[in-house]
């Protein structure tokens, strides 16, 4: 007689439309896609200009050009670099982390209310961000140190920015504890862990950043305080700095571990080392933030030695993903009938945008990890910190890998929010190449031009200096933002196109799985413990950092100044 | 928890090749001595004019080493130009005076964040004749592309010629 096993208890989940979205889900998450498209469209779209005004061909061919509706260089570059990073990335990320998680564990968020407040905070953040930025009155780049100061709408709107994504942290995590009570025992599906990683890690790191604002910027914007300590502003902003660079990251990975194999028809080589690389990631993103501040003069050796050392290690979670991500192409290039050793890397699906991109945003991750590599070791930095390499390195990374990874998600998303299929593939495959090439080239150049001795952040069209070994670069670069130039108009055209004129059915899918591999560990959900890591590992590697930064004899002596006047605030 | 035996060769090879990574920095810092900006001292942004940097230029400490003192302000370098010996050793010592700048030597090793309340401070020798133009390499407002210093490095048997030939 056979004994009959009791079937797992699994609560009634949602049952999702494979080529469709729910209602709620189309509402929530389509607002969150548009309008991180529209900070892209505003952020994207000035890139290339600056390309071309750092030229000194270009510049020389057309000596009174200025940036097109921004003529000031450094609006221009904030507006790129805040668009761009902060808000573009944070609400696709908050989008697309919601998807997965509801459809990863087949239920509803927690509370679609509090999503929706979080929604708007972020939002009403973003037109006040937008308004300080677009009036000029907010060029102080994304970094914002003090004791440059803003428009207090800006730091209002980065603080709206902020608390938006705790509360949607707190959704995401109260929902996966109604999953767990309903599923005991049971793995977490790996998207799933991978986004729970990467909320647990930004909502760590954004306490430094939430730090500086309120008790330094705003109330020095409101007048309320007259100094400052820029040392420790660049500390607490680079608390939360690295974290923020492995926030974009993050959900580029669960595209590749947890999508790319669908989309390729292949399969994921290891679902747990899956999970102890983002944990990895997750952990060692918070005691490496020094790197950046290797030129810095208030702090000391050991700490950016010690900070150098944990770099290293959170490389180690970048090689694991190039392996197992390696072994889901090699199995897909095998399948499309690839014979020799390294045959595979040629046979990809090169004619599928979405898997292109992913394919081609790895292929920069390659520059990006070895740049960063190179400049995180500490006394090769004094060759590179703020020269045009640093521009490269994040080009290749954030604009490179993470950016073409959410493209390629908008590709089959945007179809799934709208109803109807993408307007064209052939304008989306020629977005991703020539996205490729661009930014090879463009990231090539910089790198050049930095070694040279370019500074970043520089108007070089206005400079009294032009470094005659980089002027090459700085020419060549151009050239690569003309192609990006091309990319991006590409690219928009085709979610318009998408949103308004396509009226073909959907195709593709949503690649997303609902079961976790039950051989990986259960330790590695036990966030408790992994937070109490974090905690300490910040305490261990930042505390004597901001130990030394802080004053504790004068306390703040540096008085605050609008980026474009000379003379201490307040005024007379 | 499995772990497949390539991928076990594969971590092997990543933790020998960033071992090796970590070698190549320590002899960087034990054997080649670079050094890394490390803090010097505390300095009181509006007491600058009653410090040393009250007269910022170069010192000759003798033996051809020198001391620069170095002030940063929106959008210019004190002072705008120094002249020095080739093989000449040289510590630069550098603050700022109101907001955050760089300190960039074109071609040697010195990089610096120059952060109002800090004083920053790096060595090098200047062994080739030229002229390195120091570059405020952090953004500082409208003039930041503008804030440059020159470091003119002479050749001194070529100019000691050149008096003898004068006269």
């Amino acid at each position: 007689m056979q004994a009959v096993q009791p079937a797992p208890r699994r609560a009634p989940g949602i049952s999702f439309p494979q080529l469709g979205m729910l209602t709620g889900e189309r509402w929530l998450v389509g607002s969150h896609m548009v309008v991180a498209l529209i900070a892209l469209s505003f952020g994207l779209l000035l890139g290339p200009f600056q390309a071309f005004r750092r030229a000194p061909a270009f510049m020389e061919a057309f000596p009174q050009w200025e940036m097109p509706v921004f003529s000031y260089y450094y609006q221009a570059l904030s507006i790129h670099g805040v668009m761009n990073a902060l808000y573009f990335t944070t609400f696709f990320i908050v989008g697309f982390s919601y998807f997965v998680v509801q459809r990863s564990l087949e239920r509803p968020l927690w509370n679609v209310r509090m999503a929706w407040v979080a929604f708007f905070s972020m939002f009403i953040g973003l037109g006040l961000v937008l308004y300080a930025l677009l009036t000029n009155q907010a060029s102080v780049l994304y970094t914002f140190y003090p004791p440059m100061i803003a428009h207090p709408s800006f730091y209002i709107g980065l603080v709206l920015l902020v608390v938006g994504t705790w509360l949607v942290t707190a959704n995401i995590l109260i929902t996966y504890r109604g999953w767990r009570r309903d599923h005991p025992g049971e793995r977490v599906p790996l998207a799933v862990y991978g986004t729970i990683a990467n909320f647990v890690m930004w909502t760590v790191a954004t306490v430094g950043v939430a730090i500086e604002i309120l008790f330094m910027l705003l109330p020095a914007s409101l007048g309320w305080i007259v100094n400052s300590d820029p040392q420790t502003a660049r500390v607490l902003f680079w608390f939360f700095g690295h974290p923020l660079v492995y926030f974009w990251l993050l959900p580029a990975y669960v595209s590749w571990y947890t999508m790319l194999p669908k989309q390729t028809n292949s399969r994921l080589f290891s679902d747990p080392l899956g999970r102890i690389a983002f944990l990895m990631l997750m952990i060692f993103s918070v005691p490496v933030g020094v790197h950046h501040l290797f030129s810095d003069p208030g702090v000391s050796n050991v700490m950016k030695a010690v900070h150098t050392v944990f770099t290293f290690v959170v490389v180690i979670p970048s090689f694991l993903t190039a392996f197992n991500i390696g072994a889901v192409l090699e199995r897909a290039g095998r399948q499309r009938g690839a014979r020799s050793p390294l045959g595979w890397l040629a046979r990809q699906d090169w004619g599928n945008p979405v898997v292109a991109a992913q394919i081609s945003g790895m292929i920069l991750f390659v520059a990006g990890g070895f740049s960063g590599l190179i400049h995180a070791s500490l006394t090769l930095n004094i060759a590179l910190h703020n020269t045009a390499w640093v521009v490269a390195h994040f080009h290749m990374t954030l604009a490179g890998a993470v950016i073409l990874t959410f493209m390629s998600v908008l590709y089959w998303m945007i179809p799934l929010i709208r109803g109807r299929a993408l307007w064209s593939r052939r304008a989306a495959l020629a977005q991703v190449y020539t996205w490729l090439i661009g930014m090879l080239i463009f990231g090539h150049g910089m790198g050049a031009a930095g070694i040279a001795g370019s500074p970043r952040r520089t108007d070089m069209g206005a400079a009294a200096y032009v470094n005659p070994e980089a002027a090459f670069y700085l020419n060549s670069s151009a050239i690569g933002g003309l192609f990006l130039l091309i990319s991006s108009i590409l690219f928009f055209v085709n979610m318009i196109g998408t949103l308004a004129f396509s009226d073909q059915p959907v195709q593709e899918d949503a690649p997303i799985g609902t079961t976790g591999d039950p051989s990986s560990p259960l330790i590695l959900e036990r966030w408790g413990i992994w937070l109490g890591v974090i905690l300490l590992l910040a305490l261990f590697a930042w505390g004597p950092v901001l130990v030394e930064a802080l004053d504790f004899v004068q306390g703040f002596t540096s008085p605050f100044y609008q980026p474009d006047i000379p003379v201490p605030l307040p005024f007379e | 928890m499995h772990i497949d035996e390539l991928e076990r060769y594969w971590l092997i090879a990543v933790s020998v090749a960033l071992g090796a990574f970590g070698a190549a920095l320590l002899a960087s810092v034990f054997i080649f001595r670079v050094q890394l900006p490390s803090p010097v001292a505390r300095i009181d942004p509006a007491e600058i004019n009653e410090s040393a940097f009250a007269e910022p230029g170069l010192k000759d400490m003798g033996d051809n080493t020198y001391a620069a003192l170095f002030v940063a302000q929106m959008w210019a370098f004190t002072p705008g130009e120094i002249r020095l010996p080739k093989g000449a050793d040289v510590t630069f010592f550098v603050v700022s005076r109101d907001i955050s700048h760089g300190f960039f030597i074109e071609q040697h090793n010195v990089n610096l964040m120059l952060l109002p309340g800090q004083i920053a401070s790096a060595t090098t020798r200047f062994n080739r004749p030229g002229t390195y133009r120091i570059i405020c390499h952090e953004f500082c407002g409208p003039g930041h592309q503008n804030m440059v210093a020159t470091i003119i490095v002479e050749d001194t048997e070529q100019s000691t010629a050149e008096e003898a030939a004068a006269e």
